[in-house]
């Protein structure tokens, strides 16, 4: 029995942790999914996020949650600005200069917090982040609960923005065929601009959620949320919004039952080793159509 | 006449559709056999077939009695076939004189060999004086031949040309066709898959016609011109 | 070729001179020929076959762990410990690439920092392999002639010899049947088979011959850095500072890797004082730069704007 609790709180925590995993990977894969670009930056926009809520925290005292309502528009406007004056550029490039021109903007990201915020870790002190409630037995955090209804919220509200709305349709229209959805009148220009926009808003979001979890530092841990995204969405597969939930939920429980079931320092390895494996040998059950071509 | 190439019963199907089905064909040296057929008839998919660029469901090719069916494309190249594509495909970064010299060094071991080579190749096609340009710069016309010579260099026992003249104008195209019979003439087996009916009439030995991926007719350009169900096949998908 | 046989001597001769002219600006010179070296023995993969590794990194901890293990536990010498270092890296790499190889483009590039990742994992925690978190520390080196490998002075020869090496390669692989062979599998597959050039095994080669002459910079940085941290040698930063040092400098050229490895030091070095640790802001910037009005890096473009000229003035006359 009390392998089963043990069992099941695992579990549990797997699929906290894979709710902010999913929440990270979404903005990856809404990106992917619409303009065919890997967004190198996408894990230091996360970071991004974490540092806009030690800011609001420290000048006004915000708790992070309160501080989404400034980070969100503020991310959305930045994703905006460099879709415009970079992607925009290289979107008919070979796919690998926009890898390049977004591993460009990762490094300037992390740089340039590195310059404004220095290198000792950060984060924000809340008075709920240690506390815990249990349900049957498993206890849950109170932290990842709200990270957890928060990533509910944000894809209950993309799926309505993707399929209620026209700005949804045309964003659909788009990542089925920039061409075609041209024709019929769409500017997928403004498009690419508004789902880069979006994907740096889902970014910033996540960051600050993580905020009174995880400590901030400038350079690191960009690349490692860049990473748990990438992996997110090729487990689950690239450019499909839904799946990046399955694919968050699926790489926090592979991490935690493969830590404490196998050997817990290869924790990071694990899902590493799973996008590995898909990206083989399933890439297009996972990828769609797109591994082919390029 | 002994058989270069053989190639019996070749099928070839995408997902559940069958773009070639059960089509034979063999060419002696020195032949020129034509392909031809209407649009979506499969003509491209058997050549790439037969060539290894596209997975085949069952047949089997021979080239010179050796059993190729299984070899990779580039093992055949190395045994013998030369190939243009349709859209032409030369390495954009490299100079005319080095897409050829790649081929060249199919053959040659060293540097001034493989150059050797590729010079008289180009001189062969007429591209010679454009050897030092980048191969983006060239035209239409000049990229045709700069095809035929990467397909020449590798010193094919048979050459593939994949509507070599499509697009050219009148002059080019006189040229093109003198050029294919002269390659004919140097004793090499040509298949060739065009369009071009004034090509097709005045160059091939044997022609097979090919309409929804079976073999409708085959015979002199003569006879399959005037045979009925070729005739229909055309009229039938304009 | 004479020209790059020519510059060849120009950088033996410099090189050659150089620790008499500044014995003290000996470090930052070590620095630019080691990431001359890898930036150069990247790019026989990275530009002149095409494929964008973000792993190579992985290479230079081999060379240096090969070196410092060697050393500390079983007294082996460095020039041995190398060279089994690069015989590793290529089988490495066959495996590496065997297992990659079937993804394109981008999906290659963050296979590398997959596989790269999980090899820094395995020197992290591998303690009894590696000395682990903390590291290897080499205490003592053999004195071959007499030469103090610790010195300066002989590690900067050595990073000479090694990026000399890693540029003679390349010249002389240029010119030949597999630089071309190189090539046309970056430009076309398909059109390469039909040259009869074997796709897979082509890029196979590359990597092989790539990761070899990497992990032999890696043993050398071993000896310069003295104490080894998997977390330092393995970054994925160092992978992205490698295929950035040749992409900026120019991707499949003999001298744009070695250009860039002086321009991007020699940055870093100039805005030591402004930047501090972020001197990564500049190879952020720098790679904008590239991506955006430079596709073929700065002596990749040079290079373009030559011929062109020549090409003009050969229309006209």
């Amino acid at each position: 029995m009390a392998g089963l609790d043990i069992l099941l709180q695992n579990v549990a925590n797997g699929v906290l942790m894979g709710g902010v995993y999913a929440l990270i990977g979404i903005g990856l894969t809404l990106v992917f999914g619409v303009m065919r670009t890997i967004n190198f930056a996408h894990g230091d926009f996360v970071v991004l996020g974490m540092y806009s809520a030690v800011l609001f925290n420290a000048l006004l005292g915000w708790d992070p949650y309160l501080s989404l309502l400034l980070a969100m528009p503020i991310g959305f406007f930045a994703g905006v600005v460099v879709e415009r004056f970079i992607l925009s550029r290289v979107v008919d490039a070979p796919p690998e200069s926009a890898l390049l021109a977004t591993l460009g903007i990762s490094l300037i990201i992390g740089n340039a917090i590195l310059l404004t915020f220095g290198g000792e870790p950060r984060s924000v002190q809340v008075s709920y982040a240690s506390s815990t409630f249990s349900i049957a037995g498993v206890n849950v955090s109170m932290v990842l609960l709200l990270a957890g209804i928060a990533t509910v919220i944000m894809i209950a509200a993309l799926y309505a923005l993707l399929n209620r709305t026209e700005i949804g349709r045309a964003i659909r229209g788009t990542a089925e065929n920039r061409l075609g959805a041209e024709l019929v009148g769409i500017d997928t220009r403004r498009i690419h601009s508004i789902v880069f926009g979006l994907g740096v808003m889902l970014a910033v979001m996540a960051g600050v959620t993580l905020i009174p979890l995880l400590f901030a530092t400038p350079t690191n841990t960009g690349a490692v949320f860049t990473l748990k995204a990438f992996v997110v969405t090729v487990l689950g597969g690239l450019g499909n919004v839904g799946a990046a939930i399955a694919g968050g939920i699926l790489l926090g429980v592979v991490e935690v039952l493969g830590a404490s079931y196998f050997m817990s320092e290869y924790r990071e390895a694990y899902g590493l080793i799973a996008f590995l494996l898909i990206l083989l040998f399933r890439p297009e059950g996972l990828f769609g159509r797109t591994v082919k071509r390029v | 006449m002994p058989n270069v190439l053989r190639a019996d019963g070749i099928t070839v199907k995408f997902g559940g559709v069958t773009a070639v089905n059960n089509v034979s064909l063999s060419l002696g040296s020195g032949e020129i056999l034509g392909l031809i057929g209407p649009n979506g008839a499969g003509k491209t998919t058997l050549f790439n077939a037969v060539t290894g660029f596209a997975p085949m469901h069952s047949g089997r090719i021979t080239l010179l009695d050796k059993d190729i069916t299984t070899l990779p494309a580039f093992k055949r190249t190395r045994l013998g076939f030369g190939r243009t594509f349709q859209t032409e495909r030369p390495f954009e970064e490299l100079t005319v004189l080095e897409n050829v010299l790649v081929a060249a060094f199919l053959t040659a071991g060293r540097r001034s060999e493989a150059e050797r080579l590729a010079m008289g190749v180009l001189e062969q096609v007429g591209l010679a004086d454009r050897a030092h340009q980048p191969a983006l710069d060239l035209n239409l016309a000049r990229r045709r031949r700069l095809e035929l010579a990467k397909a020449l260099a590798v010193k094919p026992k048979v050459i593939f040309l994949d509507e070599i003249m499509a697009g050219l104008n009148p002059p080019a195209l006189r040229e093109m066709i003198a050029f294919v019979r002269s390659l004919s003439a140097q004793g090499l087996a040509v298949l060739m898959v065009e369009h071009i009916m004034e090509a097709i009439i005045e160059l091939s030995d044997h022609v097979i016609v090919l309409a929804s991926g079976e073999k409708i007719a085959e015979g002199t350009p003569h006879q399959v011109t005037s045979d009925e169900r070729v005739i229909e096949a055309y009229l039938g998908t304009d | 070729m004479i020209k790059h046989l020519i510059g060849l001597g120009v950088l033996l001769a410099v090189g050659i001179a150089y620790p008499a002219i500044f014995p003290n600006n000996l470090t930052i010179a070590i620095s630019v020929l080691l990431f001359a070296g890898w930036a150069t023995s990247w790019d026989l993969l990275g530009g002149w076959n095409g494929q964008v590794s973000l792993g190579h990194a992985s290479f230079v901890g081999l060379g240096a762990y090969f070196v410092a293990i060697g050393q500390s536990q079983f007294g082996l010498a460095p020039w041995w410990t190398m060279a089994m270092a690069a015989a590793f890296a290529a089988v490495l790499g066959y495996f590496w690439g065997q297992l990659t190889f079937s993804l394109r483009g981008p999906y290659f590039s963050l296979s590398t920092i997959a596989v790269a990742e999980i090899l820094r994992l395995v020197a992290i925690n591998e303690e009894w392999l590696t000395g682990g978190a903390t590291g290897v520390f080499i205490a003592t080196l053999p004195e071959p002639f007499g030469i103090d490998l610790f010195s300066r002075t002989a590690q900067f020869y050595m990073a000479l010899a090694f990026a000399a090496m890693v540029i003679a390669i390349v010249i002389a692989i240029s010119r030949g049947r597999f630089g071309y062979q190189l090539r046309a599998v970056r430009e076309d597959e398909d059109s390469a088979m039909a040259s009869g050039i074997d796709p897979t095994a082509t890029k196979l080669k590359a990597f092989m011959l790539s990761a070899a002459l990497t992990s032999i910079g890696g043993g050398i940085y071993g000896i310069v850095l003295a104490f080894i941290e998997p977390h330092v040698i393995f970054a994925l930063l160092l992978s992205v500072q490698i295929a950035l040092t040749a992409i900026i400098g120019g991707r499949g050229t003999i001298w744009g890797p070695a250009v860039g490895a002086l321009v991007l030091v020699g940055a870093g070095e100039m805005f030591r004082t402004t930047f501090a640790e972020a001197n990564m802001l500049i190879y952020g910037i720098l790679i904008l730069v590239v991506v955006l009005f430079l596709p073929r890096g700065i002596v990749g473009e040079l290079a373009r704007r030559h011929i062109r000229r020549l090409y003009a003035k050969r229309a006209q006359g």
